[in-house]
């Protein structure tokens, strides 16, 4: 059995219409991958494992502040195959709803009626028919020499910063990436030249870049973004990356849910590779089946080796050890979007874009606010500067979330602090996917911390037991508080033990997930602790 | 150079080879490390997350078990940060672990528990009910799956694909609702299973377990004796214990289990096959022949001694060449003989009796 035939497994299941009776031993007959395994896999990812929901309805926070649970429970009434699921990456049009691997803005209750009992004929009244649907982007491009990514302007596809890059030499482009101080945007903020370094001193010469277009951090939408506007920017970002590191192959990861970006992805890489200015480059595209956890780096290389999606231990790091063992450079499609511009304008001009941290940055807002969308600022703005290009807060702000569920929340006071990964990190938060999330005077934040949990519950991967038991440990707990300890089935137990749990999860954990998942309970008890029973 | 090769535990200074692990060198120096996921056969999981330590110079403890050892490393095991670990995680894995020996020890002993005590971890931290899915009614007579016992430590499913590369039992679905399972959750008896029980011997909490003592309702594990001896079903030698309870059959005593030695004391280092663990039944069955019988001229069967069987035998064997020439006797040795039991029967046959008519019965 082929590491091809693994690898295609999700896709092999996928094809087959997800996970049902007899296919996993189907599969097996013709890959020679072990049954059981396929199963495991197929189980693994939601949209293999229950493919009769073909409605998935998503109940992120900004969702669900906008009226997901109604537009669900009107779903289930209408009596489509529907579910709730986590955040699908659509939360400046919220509520936005999976319509098989289609994600539609902005779905209403009248939508929902108005299909009569027929999944397929759910649309968005709220797009034209047929038009493909795009995010509010900001702020208006006044000049586009201080923006890196520029998602307003044209989509340059005549590949000239990769000629660029190809003058520079290897060395030379690394070198310019390490001026600009460009640091990873999917989350961690770590700096990209380190990695370019570490790929590129390995001895093994068979080598990867690995597109992360995994995007499921609740409340972030900025990827779907660059790909909807900007696809020739970033297969240029991976074709310079590839060339610095010594690599031939490109594999780019979107989540399973990006429909509409993949097929415009998908036809940028066919016209590229048909005009072969990126010479014989091969760009891979794989999708994913629904599961936030192959975000995170390691998972994703499991996923794409046609596996479960559990992490993998930290060291070996995939610069090292990566796709199928060997060193891999792996980005967020962020970060990768801005190495073009680096390369063409030189680090320093991109070091200068940001405040105390190095470039611009696409910040996404949701929630309460009057306008959200995806705004290009320089690195370090504050709350109140982003709140004022997006006009404004609808009500009185009382808490919001600076980087996705991952960072907890921070109180209103915490408004005027530079958003950026030091900043945010000193105060136990962290800048993380810069999805801010906007919370006004209505909402109880024990309520809020809930849906977080829920959240990071529902997405643990499972493999260790710090956050397999954690995550629902503290759910059941919070729920215990809100009922007063009348949570169906289990044992109340109030939150007097929150504290230690959150300090095990965080230790013991393998991942990110585990390690940041208590931190909207833990910050919504610091700051407001007025909202729990005591 | 010594230096190269040493590091501290503790404070203490010990040697390691190219290879080793924390836990390795820990294991030979003596140093306790509690494990849960780790078993010596299997590739470490890191997943249990029961073996982490502290290392000088990183930030986050790291697992024992996974972690190789290098030149001049500094590990602390005992601290008042991994003695909070410990007591935080099996903390966490009580509330989601049955809590009476009684309802989690049906059969083998729990290995959870003993450290949720020996560790002193709080029991009070609440309750909650199992959410894993068992598979429905498997058939298979051996091997039954208590998933509120099951702590997803992946021993049974590595094993599986790494030892025994089978693979017929996997990780199904996931968080909390993670549980073993087999493809579509079918009877292990309708998939690749090999039926060797190996998943029960790793099983570090008995959710894997042996399904005929429970169904007779034998005494669990920790009650009985064990008694080491060779499985002669072939003749690879393989060690078992014999899992005793002498009060049985009214003080007759009687197997109740089989076992494995623990792996890395006997050359089959922990494995059976499904013979040497599971088909010891015949030990007590009432048409086990247990002394020589020769028929009379009644056509009955008569107890007799050794020598007079033996002689009766011969006497036959020797009848059959007169009557029919040497060709007209063969001898077919069993798969439970030795080689030097089969080289034993080709000797019989070739040079008493004079003939190449000879077979062995696992031969093809
Ligand atoms: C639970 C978890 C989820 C993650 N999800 C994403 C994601 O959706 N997209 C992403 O680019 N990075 C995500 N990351 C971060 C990646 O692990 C990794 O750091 C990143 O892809 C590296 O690229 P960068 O250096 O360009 O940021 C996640 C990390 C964790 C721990
Ligand atoms: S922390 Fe959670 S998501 Fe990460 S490896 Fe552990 S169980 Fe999986
Ligand atoms: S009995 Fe052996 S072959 Fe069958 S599931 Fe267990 S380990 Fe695998
Ligand atoms: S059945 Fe036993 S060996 Fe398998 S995962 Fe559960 S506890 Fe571990
Ligand atoms: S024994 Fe090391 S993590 Fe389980």
């Amino acid at each position: 059995m082929s590491d091809d035939k693994r690898a295609a497994i999700p896709h092999g299941l996928q094809e087959a219409g997800g996970l049902t009776d007899g296919i996993a031993r189907q599969l097996s007959r013709e890959s020679g991958v072990p049954e059981a395994d396929i199963y495991g896999v197929g189980s693994f990812f939601h949209l293999l494992a229950r493919p009769s929901a073909k409605i998935r309805v998503c109940t992120g926070l900004s969702c669900v502040m906008s009226g997901a649970n109604e537009v669900l429970e009107a779903a289930k009434k209408a009596g489509l195959p529907c579910e709730a699921t986590s955040c699908l990456a659509g939360c400046d049009l919220p509520p936005a709803v999976l319509r098989d691997r289609r994600v539609l803005p902005s779905v209403s209750i009248a939508d929902v009626e108005r299909t009569g009992g027929d999944w397929e004929q759910l649309d968005s009244s709220a797009i034209a028919p047929g038009e493909e649907w795009r995010g509010f982007v900001g702020p208006e491009r006044t000049n586009p020499d201080e923006l890196a990514l520029d998602l307003l302007g044209p989509d340059d596809k005549s590949g000239k910063s990769f000629q660029r890059a190809v003058e520079l030499g290897a060395n030379g482009v690394i070198e310019a990436i390490e001026s600009s101080g460009l640091q990873g945007r999917g989350g961690a903020g770590f700096p990209a030249h380190i990695k370019w370094r570490g790929v590129q001193g390995q001895s093994e010469t068979k080598r990867y870049v690995v597109l992360n277009a995994d995007e499921g951090e609740p409340g972030t939408f900025k990827d779907r973004e660059v790909m909807l506007r900007r696809p020739y920017l970033m297969l240029e970002g991976l074709a310079i990356a590839a060339h610095a590191i010594g690599a031939s192959e490109v594999y780019l990861y979107l989540r399973g849910e990006f429909e509409v970006p993949w097929g415009i992805v998908e036809r940028a890489i066919a016209d590229v590779t048909e005009r072969g200015i990126y010479g014989d480059l091969q760009f891979h595209m794989h999708a994913g089946q629904g599961a936030y956890i192959c975000g995170e780096e390691t998972a994703l290389l499991e996923a794409l080796e046609g596996k479960r999606g559990m992490p993998r231990l930290k060291p070996p790091f995939p610069v090292e050890v990566g796709l199928w063992g060997k060193p891999t450079l792996i980005h967020n499609v962020e970060t990768i979007a801005c190495v073009p511009s680096i390369v063409a304008r030189g680090g320093d001009w991109f070091r200068e874009l940001g405040r105390a941290e190095a470039g611009t940055k696409l910040y996404c807002i949701s929630g309460h606010v009057k306008q959200p969308g995806t705004y290009e600022l320089p690195l370090g703005i504050t709350l109140d500067e982003l709140l004022e290009v997006a006009g404004g807060v609808i009500g009185k702000l009382k808490a919001f979330s600076p980087g996705g569920a991952s960072s907890g929340f921070l109180p209103a006071s915490k408004r005027d602090l530079p958003l950026d990964f030091k900043s945010l990190g000193s105060v136990g938060s962290m800048l993380g996917s810069s999805g801010v999330v906007v919370l006004n005077d209505t909402v109880d934040m024990k309520w809020a911390a809930l849906e977080q949990l829920r959240f990071f519950e529902a997405e643990s991967c499972g493999q260790c037991a710090p956050c397999r038991i954690g995550t629902r440990y503290l759910r059941e707990a919070t729920e215990d508080n809100l009922d007063h300890g009348a949570a169906g089935g289990t044992t109340a137990r109030g939150l007097a033990h929150v504290a230690d749990v959150a300090w095990q999860m965080n230790e013991g954990s393998i991942c990110g997930l585990g390690q940041a998942a208590p931190l909207p309970l833990t910050s919504a008890l610091q700051y407001f602790p007025e909202d729990f029973q005591s | 150079m010594i230096q190269e090769t040493q590091i501290r535990i503790n404070g203490e200074k010990h040697s390691f080879r190219p290879g080793e692990t924390i836990l390795d060198v820990a294991g030979r120096a003596g140093v306790e490390i509690p494990t849960l996921c780790h078993d010596p056969r299997l590739k470490p999981a890191g997943a249990c997350r029961t073996c982490l330590v502290e290392v000088e110079g990183q930030r986050k403890l790291l697992p024992a078990c996974a972690t190789p050892a290098t030149t001049d490393m500094a590990v602390v095991s005992e601290s008042e940060r991994v003695d909070r670990h410990r007591k935080t995680l099996l903390a966490l894995y009580a509330t989601d672990h049955p809590s009476n020996r009684e309802a989690s020890e049906r059969g083998a002993p729990d290995e959870l528990l003993d450290m949720i005590e020996n560790y002193r971890a709080p029991t009070d931290w609440g309750a909650m009910a199992s959410v894993r899915a068992n598979r429905h009614d498997d058939r298979n007579p051996y091997i039954h799956f208590e998933p509120d016992t099951c702590i997803l430590c992946a021993r049974c499913t590595r094993y599986c694909d790494e030892v025994e590369a089978v693979s017929a039992i996997t990780l199904a679905g996931r968080g909390s609702e993670t549980t073993i399972s087999t493809v579509d959750g079918l009877s292990l008896l309708d998939t690749s299973c090999e039926m060797c029980g190996g998943c029960i011997d790793v099983c570090p909490t008995g959710a894997m377990g042996e399904k005929m003592p429970l169904t007779r309702g034998d005494k669990p594990e920790r009650e009985l004796e064990k008694v080491r001896s060779t499985c002669n079903f072939c003749g690879v030698g393989c060690q078992v214990d014999l899992n005793v309870d002498r009060e049985a059959d009214d003080g007759a005593g009687r197997i109740v289990k089989v076992t494995s030695p623990p792996t890395g004391t006997t050359t089959n280092d922990g494995n059976l096959c499904v013979k040497g663990r599971f088909a010891y039944d015949f030990v007590h069955h009432p048409d086990r022949l247990k002394v020589p019988l020769v028929r009379g001229a009644d056509g009955e069967f008569y107890e007799t001694s050794w020598e007079d069987a033996l002689q009766k035998a011969a006497a036959g064997l020797q009848g059959v060449s007169e009557r029919h020439g040497k060709n007209g006797l063969g001898f077919v040795s069993s798969s439970r003989c030795t080689v030097e039991e089969n080289y034993l029967v080709q000797k019989l046959s070739r040079a008493v009796f004079g003939t190449n008519n000879v077979h062995q019965c696992a031969a093809t």
